[in-house]
């Protein structure tokens, strides 16, 4: 399982596409930087198709202002959790 | 398990270093090796042992040099990278005949191909970029 980390969001790039494109059978999407304004309202309903394995980094929401409108379906996680993914993949990949 | 970082962003211009450095304190806060930063493209400035900040703000460089100081970090700088950006330390310096210098110990000139190394000699190689 890969860990694929996204610091772009789909408003401004199509990067989050590309890293959708590459990630296959049980991988795994972290949203850190400026990927989280992915995280929010109908821009994360392009990662409805990953379900349950799209995470975002919560000081980065928190430091936007976004914490509070983060889609439900995408998973919260801090630094401790950040590092826990890494662990929990055989290799991560990032995107930018 | 031993993590290394690749880090790309130029520090204060973008949130790459900021971020790498938080996740440093994390591994480490979990029990893991911070084995090697390995600094490349515009991360070179990382290691410009001139950099000057507010004091209020967080500063990257000495930040580094900390993680070496307490856990061994290798804080490794492409050369191709820093060279030209002026980030070059004191036997460069000596070479291309400039007065000054704006790289010391623990940052390390190195080669690209120690980022191969880096990467088959830890468990974890993550990279923040711009």
């Amino acid at each position: 399982m890969l860990l694929h980390i996204l610091n772009r969001s789909q408003s401004s790039s199509r990067v989050p596409l590309d890293t959708l494109r590459a990630m296959s059978g049980n991988d795994r999407l972290l949203l850190i930087e400026d990927g989280v304004y992915g995280a929010v309202g109908p821009l994360a309903n392009v990662f409805a198709a990953i379900q349950g394995r799209v995470y975002a980094l919560q000081e980065d929401l928190a430091s936007r202002g976004l914490e509070d409108r983060r889609d439900p379906a995408i998973e919260l996680v801090d630094m401790d959790g950040f590092v826990a993914l890494t662990e929990q993949a055989t290799q991560t990949v990032s995107w930018y | 398990m031993n993590y290394a970082l690749l880090v790309q962003g130029a520090p204060y211009s973008q949130q790459a270093a900021h971020s790498a450095l938080r996740f440093a304190h994390a591994l480490i806060v979990r029990g893991h090796t911070l084995g090697t930063v390995f600094f490349y493209h515009d991360g070179v400035y990382n290691a410009s042992r001139l950099a000057a900040p507010p004091q209020d703000e967080p500063h990257l460089v000495e930040a580094w040099r900390q993680l070496h100081e307490d856990h061994g970090t290798s804080l490794l700088v492409c050369i191709a990278a820093a060279l030209r950006r002026g980030i070059i330390d004191e036997r460069e310096a000596r070479r291309h005949g400039k007065e000054g210098y704006t790289l010391e110990a623990p940052f390390e000139l190195t080669g690209l191909g120690q980022l191969i190394d880096v990467h088959t000699s830890h468990d974890r190689l993550v990279t923040f970029s711009p």
